[in-house]
C-alpha cells in the first residue's frame, strides 16, 4: 500500500465519520426545538412557583427578541422581556424610561428586563431571578 | 519557532490565575502535603487524591522553594514546570516525526505546528495542573521506543523507554494506554525478532515504578484505578443517555461552543472544548450567572476557534486511520505505536466518561485527550504531505494556509 493511498483511504473514512455525525446532529435538530430562555422562565413560574403566566400587551416588552410574559408574583404585577444582548437591554431600559423615571419598578437582570406594576419586595424579585435561564 | 512557542508558554503560565485551572485548589492541597510531609493526601486533604504524586511533589516542593526565596506565589513555579512540559511535548513530536519519517521535512514543520497551536495543549500549559508532565514524559517513551524499533532495540532503550513510560503513569494514569500500546507493539516485535530481552527489560522498568502506586492504591482505596467518586450502580450501558454518544447538538458547536450548550454529549463537547473553552476558563469571565449576560465576543472568538478546528480534526481522524492501515500493510511496529496509542488513550478516555457521568459536565475535558495529541498531529502531518501537490506554488501555499491556522488562534493562544 503506498502512503498515498492510505492517506487517501483515511480521508475517506473520516469523512463517513464526520458525515454520519452530521446527519444524526441535523435529523435531531429538524425534529427537535431547544427551548427558548422564555419557555424555560415561563414553565419555571408555572411548574416550580405555581403562578398564572400570561401572554403581555405591553408593546415594549413585547418587542423584545427573546419574548415576553406577564404574571403576578404575590400581587404584584409584572411584565418580562428577554433581551439578546447588553445593547437589547439598554434599549427596552430607554424606552421604559422615555416616559418618566420608573425607578426600582424597573428592574434589570442580565437578559431579564422586568417592570413591577408596584415597587417589588425582595421576595418578589427573588421569584424572578429563580426563573432567570 | 521552538522559542516563540516557549515564550507564548512562558507569559500564558505568568498571566494565568492559576486558581482558575481544572481542580487548582486540591491540586495545591496535594502538592502541599506531598512536599511538607512526604506522604500522600488523604481521601479528604484533597479532591484529586486519586492523581499520581509525581507532578505534585515536583511542583510542590518547588512551589516551597519559590516561597522561601520570596521569588512570589507557590504555584507559579508549577505552571512554568506545566509550560515547560509543553515545550518538550513539541520538540518530542518534531523528532517523533523525525525518526519515523526521515527527510519529509514538510512533515516535520507541519506536525510541530500542530502540535505548537493545539489550543488544549496551550491552554493547559498555563495551568497548575500534572496533565503536560505526563504527556511529555510519555511522549519521550514513545520516541525511545520508535527510535528503537526502527534500528535495535538495546537493553539501554528499553530502560530508557520503560523508565519515560512509567514516569508519565506515575504523573496521570492517561499515560497507561500509551504504556500499554508500547508493550504491544514491542512484544510482537519481540515474537518476530526472538529477542526478548528489551520487551521484559521495558515492561519490568515501567512496572517497578508503577506498581508501588497501584498497590497503594487498591490496598488504601479498594482499586488500583480509584477515582474521586464511586461510579454509580447498575449497568455501564445505563449510565449515560443516547444524546451523550450521538451528540445531537453537535452543528451548534460551531456557533455558540460555550457552557452549557451540548453539556455532556461527548462530541460537540469534547470538540468545542478542545479548540475552544467550552467551561470558560481562559481568558474570559467565570461562566455567567442565570440570566446574565456573556461579555461581547467571548463566544465569537470560541466560534471561529470551533470553525478554525474543523480542517485540522479530519485530518488528524484521516492520518490516524491511515498510519494505522500503512502500520499493518507494512508491518511496521514503530508506524503502529501511533494509532495504537491514540486508540488506547481514545478509548480508556470514553470508558472513564461513561464510567463516571457528571450532571456539570467535568468528566469531559479535553485536556484529558492530550495524551493522543501528538499522534494525532503526526498523523495530520502525514496526510497533508502525503496527499500535497508537489511544487514551489503549491510549497508556498501550504507554508501560508500553516501561518495563516496560527495567526488567526493567536489573540485567542495568547493571554
Amino acid at each position: 500500500m503506498t502512503e498515498r493511498r492510505a492517506a487517501r483511504i483515511g480521508v475517506v473514512c473520516a469523512l463517513v465519520v464526520i458525515l454520519a455525525q452530521l446527519i444524526v446532529a441535523s435529523a435531531w435538530s429538524l425534529g427537535h426545538d431547544d427551548p427558548t430562555e422564555l419557555a424555560l422562565t415561563r414553565q419555571c413560574l408555572e411548574r416550580e412557583k405555581g403562578l398564572a403566566v400570561e401572554t403581555t400587551n405591553d408593546p415594549i416588552a413585547a418587542s423584545a427578541s427573546g419574548g415576553a410574559l406577564a404574571t403576578v408574583v404575590e400581587g404584584n404585577a409584572v411584565t418580562i422581556g428577554v433581551a439578546r444582548s447588553e445593547a437589547e437591554v439598554e434599549r427596552l431600559r430607554s424606552a421604559y424610561s422615555a416616559s418618566g423615571d420608573p425607578g426600582t419598578r424597573l428592574d434589570l437582570h442580565g437578559r431579564y428586563v422586568a417592570l413591577w406594576h408596584r415597587d417589588p419586595s425582595p421576595t418578589q424579585r427573588q421569584v424572578t431571578y429563580d426563573c432567570a435561564y | 519557532m521552538l522559542i516563540a512557542e516557549g515564550a507564548l508558554l512562558a507569559w500564558n503560565a505568568w498571566h494565568y490565575d492559576w486558581l482558575r485551572g481544572y481542580d487548582a485548589f486540591a491540586n495545591e492541597q496535594y502538592a502541599d502535603v506531598v512536599s511538607r510531609e512526604y506522604r500522600l493526601p488523604s481521601v479528604g486533604e484533597s479532591g484529586v487524591w486519586h492523581t499520581p504524586p509525581l507532578w505534585f511533589a515536583l511542583a510542590g516542593t518547588l512551589g516551597r522553594l519559590t516561597t522561601v526565596l520570596g521569588l512570589g506565589h507557590a504555584q507559579r513555579p508549577g505552571q512554568l514546570l506545566a509550560a515547560a512540559a509543553g515545550l518538550v511535548t513539541c520538540i518530542l513530536v518534531f523528532l517523533l516525526a523525525r525518526v519515523l519519517f526521515p527527510e519529509r521535512r514538510v512533515l516535520h514543520l507541519v506536525s510541530l505546528v500542530l502540535v505548537a497551536a493545539s489550543p488544549a495543549l496551550v491552554r493547559a500549559s498555563a495551568m497548575y495542573h500534572p496533565e503536560t508532565l505526563a504527556v511529555a514524559l510519555a511522549t519521550g517513551g514513545v520516541l525511545v521506543a520508535a527510535r528503537a524499533l526502527r534500528t535495535r532495540w538495546t537493553l539501554g532503550s528499553a530502560v530508557a523507554a520503560g523508565a519515560l513510560l512509567g514516569l508519565a503513569c506515575l504523573t496521570r494514569a492517561w499515560a497507561v494506554p500509551v504504556l500499554v500500546a508500547v508493550l504491544v507493539v514491542a512484544g510482537l516485535n519481540a515474537w518476530d525478532t526472538r529477542r526478548w530481552a528489551p520487551f521484559a527489560a521495558c515492561g519490568a522498568v515501567s512496572l517497578a515504578l508503577l506498581a508501588p502506586w497501584l498497590v497503594n492504591q487498591e490496598l488504601a482505596h479498594g482499586s488500583a484505578l480509584a477515582f474521586n467518586r464511586p461510579p454509580p450502580s447498575g449497568s455501564m450501558l445505563d449510565r449515560r443517555p443516547a444524546s451523550f454518544y450521538l451528540g445531537p447538538r453537535s452543528l451548534r458547536a460551531l456557533e455558540h461552543p460555550v457552557t452549557p450548550l451540548f453539556r455532556n454529549e461527548l462530541v460537540p463537547h469534547l470538540y468545542a472544548d478542545w479548540w475552544g473553552d467550552w467551561a470558560l476558563t481562559w481568558d474570559s469571565p467565570p461562566p455567567p450567572a442565570p440570566a446574565a449576560l456573556l461579555p461581547a465576543g467571548i463566544v465569537s472568538e470560541r466560534a471561529r476557534q470551533a470553525f478554525i478546528g474543523v480542517l485540522p480534526s479530519l485530518l488528524a481522524l484521516a492520518g490516524l486511520i491511515a498510519l494505522g492501515l500503512l502500520s499493518g500493510a507494512r508491518r511496521s511496529a514503530s508506524l503502529a505505536l501511533l494509532p495504537l496509542s491514540a486508540v488506547g488513550v481514545v478509548t480508556a478516555y470514553v470508558v472513564f466518561a461513561v464510567r463516571y457521568p457528571s450532571t456539570d459536565g467535568d468528566t469531559i475535558k479535553a485536556t484529558y485527550l492530550l495524551m493522543a495529541l501528538p499522534a494525532a498531529a503526526l498523523g495530520a502531518a502525514f496526510v497533508i504531505d502525503a496527499l500535497r501537490p508537489r511544487g514551489r506554488v503549491w510549497a508556498t501555499a501550504g507554508v501560508v494556509a500553516l501561518g495563516a491556522l496560527v495567526a488567526v488562534q493567536l489573540p485567542f493562544l495568547i493571554l
